[in-house]
């Protein structure tokens, strides 16, 4: 990963927040003034240092992580905008990402009740839920998606 | 990683999906976590954390022990 990279990565999670949602690489390389050939070859650079997660197909970004491109079960209200988080620990880091209180939403995966927790001053307020990590620390980025 | 109302339902979870237990932590803990590991993530001067100081977190916020060893340590 070199600076070009880098400021890639960073304008990247600049603009997400801007627009609520992933920038598309043609945005990305509009904004920057780079050929779009020389964004994907750096996201891919990014992905494979685990900056960025992409899709598949590496022309778009899954992951911003603690941020879900995709529609996920576990979404944060902050900051006036609605926001996927990839699992229950990014969804309390998009709070922390973001700086802001906010609430979690999401449900238990065994029971399908709904789980809603409040986040004030960087903690749970009055909140007795369990998070379950499956996935061993070294193991985490063999399969990102289902860890 | 996802939210459980008990240990009850992790492990009702687990074992309809032959999944090997992992490790359970409030969520109040798993807030800490997230806090310690995020908080830079919008910075404009953001770099990559080392192996070791990703460690660092995991040890500071009392996540300790073999599952919670990250690869290349």
């Amino acid at each position: 990963m070199d600076g070009a990279d880098l400021a890639l990565r960073n304008h990247t999670y600049a603009r997400y927040v801007e627009l609520g949602r992933a920038p598309s690489f043609q945005e990305l390389a509009d904004e920057l003034g780079r050929p779009i050939e020389d964004v994907a070859s750096r996201m891919r650079r990014l992905h494979d240092a685990h900056a960025v997660v992409l899709e598949p197909e590496g022309d778009r970004i899954r992951m911003a992580n603690p941020f879900s491109a995709v529609p996920t079960p576990h979404r944060v209200l902050a900051g006036g905008r609605e926001w996927f988080a990839n699992c229950a620990w990014d969804a309390f880091g998009v709070l922390a990402a973001l700086d802001v209180d906010g609430h979690v939403s999401s449900s238990c995966p065994d029971c399908g009740a709904a789980v809603e927790i409040n986040v004030h001053d960087r903690a749970p307020v009055d909140d007795d839920h369990l998070v379950h990590v499956n996935v061993p620390a070294a193991h985490w980025w063999d399969d990102i998606v289902f860890t | 990683m996802n939210f459980f109302r008990s240990e009850e339902h992790v492990a009702r979870f687990n074992a309809q999906r032959s999944l090997e237990p992992g490790a359970t932590i409030g969520a109040a803990k798993m807030c800490e976590l997230a806090h310690a590991w995020w908080d830079t993530r919008l910075a404009p001067d953001w770099r990559p954390r080392s192996r070791d100081e990703n460690q660092a977190i995991l040890d500071r916020v009392g996540l300790t022990g073999e599952f919670w060893r990250l690869p290349g340590g």
